[in-house]
C-alpha cells in the first residue's frame, strides 16, 4: 500500500492533456479552436543530416566562392514568371488574422530580400501592395475582397484549395477580430464569428479547376503565374490533378503548417507531415514528366536554414514561411508577460492567435496591442531572420560542393530515424538500408 | 478580324481562340467602341472575362462557364443558355441571359445586376457579396448559400436549403420554397420590399404583384459560436 502511494501514476490514455481537453470541451460544448499548427511531434527535416564533402567531393570556400540563390516560380505558362532572389517566400496570412503593422512589415522585409509575400483570406491591403515588390494574390473559397482591379496589380495568383493546418476545413476569424475595417473588406457584418467556406463557390472538381484557371489567366492576360496551394493529404493524386488543371506551380502545406485559428482536431489529426508530403509531390511531378517545369513550393513548420536546405535537396524549388516569420517579429517573446497570463498562457507556449489578444501586437486588430509592433523594428527582425536562413542554406550548399543552392540533391542526405528513412526514402545514416524498400 | 458594320462590331468566335476573343473585346473597349456582337459562341468557356472598361456585348448563342466573370462596367446580353458561374465575381454592370443558367450563377458577385430570363441551377447566388440576381424562373437547391450581401429575386420556386448560412442580404421568392437552410428565416413583406420588387421587375416587364413574394433573411442565430447551437450544423 505505502509503495503505491509514493509513485504517482499517470494514465497513458487519460494523460493530463487528455483530461484537460475533455474538461475544456465539457465546459465549451463545442470543439476547441486555437491558432498555431500541430503541437504533436512528427517526423521532420531534423531527422535528416547532410553528407557534406570530404575526399569524394570538394567543398566551396565558405566566405569567398559564390553560391547563388536565384529562384524562378511559374515558368510554365506565364509571360512574367516570379523571379525571386532567394528560395524563401512568405506565406499567405490574412489581414484580419494579422495586424496592419505585421502585414506591412512582412511586405517590406520580403522586398528587402527580393522575395515575395502573399495576401490572405482578407483580400489585398493597399499598404501591403505598396510594401511588397512582389505580391502573390490569393484566390480563396471565401473570395473576401477579391476583385479584378487588385487581380491586375498582383504578381502571381495562388488558388487556395486547402491549408496544411486544416485540409478540408475552412478558415475562421472570431468576432473579436472582425472590426469595422476587416468586416468592410470582407463584406461581412461587424463582429460576427466568421466561418470561411472550405469549398470554392464557383467550381468543384479538377475539371472545373482547369476552366477556373483559364478564367484567371484571361483576366490577367496570361501575364502572371497561377499557383495552386493545397494541404498535404493524398499528395500524389492531388499534385497530378493540379498540374493537369494547368497550375504553373504547386504550393504544398504539410500538417505542421500554421493558422490563425482552426479546430485543434484538424491541426493534430489531419494531413501528413511536410517531409513525406514533399517527397510524394516530387515523385508525382516526376511521374508525369513535369518536374522542373511545374515548380514546387513547400511549407509547414519550416524554421531554419537546414530545414530550407533539406527541402531544396529533396526537390522543392522554394519554401514558404508563415509562423516562423511571426516568431521573428516577436511572437511568443517573453515580454508583456502579464498579458500572456491574461490569456491563460506563457511566452513560448502561446497559440492564442484566435483570441485577437496577441500580447505582442501581431495577430490582433486591437490598436493598442498593435502599437507594440513598430513596423520598422518588425521589418528589420524579419529581414534579418530571412537573411540568416539564406546564409545557412548557402553554408550547407557550399559544404556539399554546390555553387547554387538548387543543386542540393537527395544524394546529399541520409536519415537518422527509421520513420524518416521510410518517409524520405533515404538510407538510414551509415547503412544502405532504406526503410520500406 | 473584327469587321465594323453600322453601329455594331462583329466578332465571329468560330475561328478564334478564347484568348483572341477576349483580347479583341478588351481592345475594342479601350478604343471606346460602344457595342460588339459575338457570333458562334458555341458554348465556349470564359467568354468576356476580365473586361473592366465599359462596353456592351451581345452574344448570339449559348456560352460555357464563367461568361462575364471578373468584369466591371460591362453590359452583356446572352441569347442562349449559359454554363456554370455566369457573372462570377462581377463588380458592376449588367448581364442578361435569355435562356437558362447552370450552377452557381452570380457566384461571389460584388455588384451589378444579373438577370436570368429562365431557370437557374443549383447554388444560384452562392457567396453573393452585393450584386442583384434576378431569376424569372426557378432556382435549384442551395441558392444563396453563404450569401453575404445583395439581393436575390426569384419569381418562380426555390429548391431545398435556400439561404443556408447566409450572413446578410435579402432573398425574395415568388413561388414555393422547398426548404430553408440553417439560419435563414421568413420575414413579413413590407411596403419598401414591394416597392423594390415593383421597380426591379417593372424594368423587365414583369408585374411584381402577379406573384406571392416571400422574403427570406438571416436569422442571425449563428453569428456567434454558442454551446447549444450544434444541432443547427
Ligand atoms: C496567422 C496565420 C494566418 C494564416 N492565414 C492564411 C490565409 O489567409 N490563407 C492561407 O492560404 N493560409 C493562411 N495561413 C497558412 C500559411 O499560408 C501557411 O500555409 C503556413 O503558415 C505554413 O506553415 P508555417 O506556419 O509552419 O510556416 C495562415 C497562417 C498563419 C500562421
Amino acid at each position: 500500500m505505502d509503495s503505491e502511494k509514493q509513485v504517482l501514476k499517470t494514465s497513458s490514455t487519460y494523460t493530463p492533456e487528455a483530461i484537460a481537453a475533455i474538461q475544456e470541451r465539457a465546459e465549451l460544448g463545442r470543439y476547441i479552436i486555437r491558432g498555431y499548427g500541430a503541437l504533436r511531434n512528427v517526423p521532420r527535416f531534423d531527422d535528416l543530416v547532410f553528407l557534406t564533402t570530404s575526399l569524394t567531393r570538394l567543398p566551396l570556400e565558405g566566405y569567398r566562392e559564390k553560391c547563388t540563390t536565384k529562384t524562378f516560380i511559374g515558368t510554365r505558362y506565364a509571360k512574367r514568371p516570379m523571379e525571386l532572389e532567394i528560395p524563401i517566400t512568405i506565406a499567405g496570412m490574412s489581414f484580419g488574422a494579422l495586424s496592419y503593422n505585421a502585414k506591412v512589415a512582412l511586405g517590406r522585409a520580403a522586398t528587402l530580400l527580393g522575395t515575395s509575400t502573399t495576401t490572405g483570406d482578407g483580400g489585398m491591403l493597399p499598404a501591403e501592395r505598396e510594401a511588397s515588390s512582389k505580391l502573390v494574390y490569393q484566390c480563396l473559397p471565401s473570395r473576401y475582397g477579391f476583385n479584378p482591379t487588385d487581380l491586375k496589380k498582383a504578381d502571381a495568383i495562388e488558388i487556395v484549395v486547402g491549408q496544411g493546418a486544416k485540409p478540408g476545413g475552412g478558415g475562421l476569424l472570431l468576432g473579436q477580430k472582425v472590426n469595422k475595417v476587416v468586416a468592410g473588406m470582407r463584406t461581412l457584418p461587424e463582429g460576427v464569428d466568421q466561418r470561411s467556406p472550405c469549398r470554392h463557390p464557383d467550381w468543384i472538381g479538377p475539371d472545373d479547376l482547369r476552366i477556373k484557371i483559364e478564367e484567371l489567366r484571361e483576366a490577367t492576360d496570361w501575364e502572371i503565374p497561377i499557383y495552386v496551394k493545397m494541404g498535404a493529404t493524398r499528395v500524389k493524386d492531388d499534385v497530378k490533378l493540379a498540374v493537369k488543371a494547368g497550375a504553373d506551380a504547386i504550393v504544398l502545406d504539410g500538417m505542421e503548417g500554421g493558422t490563425a485559428a482552426t479546430q485543434s482536431i484538424f491541426q493534430e489529426h489531419t494531413g501528413i507531415p511536410t517531409l513525406p508530403a514533399l517527397v510524394q509531390a516530387v515523385e508525382a511531378l516526376q511521374e508525369i514528366g513535369v518536374y522542373g517545369e511545374v515548380q514546387l513550393v513547400i511549407s509547414g513548420g519550416i524554421r531554419s536554414g537546414p530545414d530550407v536546405a533539406k527541402a531544396l535537396a529533396l526537390g522543392a524549388d522554394a519554401v514558404s514561411l508563415g509562423t516562423a516569420t511571426l516568431i521573428a517579429m516577436g511572437c511568443n517573446k517573453p515580454v508583456y508577460i502579464e498579458d500572456y497570463h491574461k490569456l491563460g498562457t506563457e511566452p513560448y507556449h502561446c497559440h492564442h492567435c484566435h483570441t485577437g489578444m496577441c500580447p505582442v501586437g501581431i495577430t490582433t486588430q486591437d490598436a493598442e496591442l498593435m502599437q507594440r509592433l513598430p513596423i520598422d523594428e518588425a521589418t528589420t527582425y524579419v529581414a534579418n531572420y530571412l537573411q540568416s536562413l539564406v546564409m545557412e542554406v548557402q553554408s550547407l550548399a557550399r559544404a556539399c560542393g554546390k555553387s547554387d543552392v538548387h543543386n542540393l540533391e537527395r544524394e546529399d542526405l541520409v536519415a537518422l530515424t527509421l520513420e524518416a528513412s521510410a518517409m524520405a526514402k533515404l538510407p538510414l545514416a551509415g547503412t544502405d538500408f532504406i526503410m520500406g524498400q | 478580324m473584327h469587321q465594323t458594320i453600322p453601329q455594331q462590331t462583329l466578332i465571329d468566335c468560330a475561328n478564334l481562340t478564347t484568348r483572341e476573343i477576349n483580347q479583341k473585346l478588351k481592345a475594342l473597349a479601350s478604343e471606346n467602341i460602344p457595342a460588339v456582337k459575338l457570333l458562334n459562341p458555341a458554348g465556349r468557356h470564359n467568354l468576356a472575362v476580365g473586361i473592366t472598361q465599359q462596353i456592351a456585348i451581345a452574344i448570339a448563342g449559348p456560352v460555357g462557364y464563367y461568361c462575364g466573370g471578373l468584369s466591371e462596367n460591362i453590359n452583356i446580353e446572352i441569347f442562349g443558355d449559359c454554363g456554370w458561374s455566369v457573372g462570377e465575381n462581377l463588380m458592376s454592370g449588367t448581364i442578361a441571359i435569355y435562356g437558362n443558367a447552370s450552377a452557381n450563377a452570380a457566384a461571389s458577385a460584388h455588384g451589378g445586376k444579373i438577370c436570368i430570363f429562365g431557370n437557374a441551377g443549383p447554388r444560384a447566388g452562392i457567396s453573393l457579396k452585393g450584386a442583384t440576381l434576378i431569376v424569372t424562373g426557378n432556382v435549384g437547391y442551395g441558392a444563396a448559400f453563404m450569401m453575404q450581401q445583395g439581393c436575390i429575386i426569384v419569381c418562380g420556386n426555390a429548391g431545398a436549403n435556400l439561404a443556408d448560412s447566409i450572413y446578410d442580404g435579402t432573398i425574395f421568392v415568388g413561388g414555393d420554397i422547398n426548404s430553408l437552410g440553417a439560419d435563414a428565416k421568413l420575414e413579413p413583406m413590407n411596403d419598401t420590399d414591394w416597392q423594390l420588387l415593383e421597380q426591379e421587375l417593372a424594368a423587365l416587364n414583369i408585374s411584381a404583384r402577379d406573384y406571392n413574394f416571400k422574403k427570406v433573411i438571416c436569422a442571425k442565430q449563428l453569428y456567434h459560436f454558442k454551446a447549444k447551437d450544434w444541432a443547427n450544423y
